[in-house]
């Protein structure tokens, strides 16, 4: 439990961070807090396994490529995100903390109770893989399909054509 | 306040941060920030159902969660492969300059 309670509050301050920074490249950096304060709390709970590939796959992989997109992307007009905030923040509020009401209300309706288990689960990872590639084999081969295409179709878009027409210094 | 209910609630906290930072935003970029946000919200309440509800030997928490991870990087690599394609074309990542098809 005391993990816990560490770990929340962090989590959500890298989060507000990620959310309310107003250079890209901090909010960025922010996420990729977030994220491995999310792997920490994975370990914490006892999913070992989950935590590791959360590493692997969200902070290596997810969060760098998304501060490497900014650093390709960059224009220097940070300063108008910030003049036009408070617009965009009023609406955005009266959209999300009605969301946090009703999600709140239903985990305060939840009867969560005593744990069924006081210790810590292991995740074991034996049987892991044997669910992994029996009862949900079909799903692994539809997740193999799914990264090929996806392989295939983001460096079909992200690659040079040269025809842009609207980028005459080209690049 | 059960550790179930902690989880529940940091989970719902960051899914409202999450779908905050979409609606706020204006760099196509942190839009996605946002949304790996909320993935993970969903993600942080199927381990917490996972380790503090009744024993499942099918492991059907953390599989979900590995299936959701897989999904969640495919999604970051299509969308930012689309949002670098929009940039060569407008050279901009402000959604509101991105309005060639309003009316």
């Amino acid at each position: 439990m005391t993990p816990l309670l560490i770990l929340a509050p962090l989590i959500l301050l890298a989060a507000l961070g990620a959310v309310w920074m107003a250079r890209p490249v901090h909010a960025a950096l922010m996420l990729a807090l977030s994220l491995a304060l999310v792997a920490v709390l994975y370990l914490a709970l006892g999913a070992d396994f989950i935590g590791l590939v959360q590493f692997a796959v969200y902070v290596g992989a997810v969060a760098v490529l998304i501060v490497f997109s900014l650093l390709i992307t960059r224009r220097g007009d940070e300063a108008e995100e910030i003049q036009r905030r408070p617009k965009s923040l009023v609406t955005g509020l009266i959209c999300s903390l009605p969301v946090l009401a009703v999600l709140l209300y239903v985990v305060s309706q939840t009867q969560t109770g005593k744990p069924e288990r006081e210790t810590l689960p292991q995740l074991p990872l034996k049987e892991l893989g044997i669910t992994l590639f029996t009862t949900h084999a079909p799903a692994v081969l539809g997740i193999a399909v799914l990264l090929t295409a996806v392989m295939i179709g983001a460096a079909l878009f992200a690659r040079e054509t040269g025809k842009t027409p609207q980028n005459p210094d080209g690049k | 306040m059960t550790p179930l209910a902690t989880l529940l609630t940091l989970s719902s906290v960051l899914f409202a941060l999450g779908l905050l930072a979409v609606l706020t935003r204006r760099n196509a970029i942190l839009v996605l920030v946002g949304i790996e946000l909320m993935l993970n919200a969903a993600n942080i309440n199927f381990i917490a159902f996972w380790r503090y509800g009744p024993p499942d030997p099918q492991l059907t928490g953390p599989m979900f969660v590995m299936f959701a991870i897989a999904i969640a990087a495919a999604e970051a690599a299509v969308g930012l492969a689309i949002i670098l394609m929009v940039f060569r074309h407008t050279r901009s990542t402000d959604l509101n300059k991105l309005d060639s098809l309003h009316g």
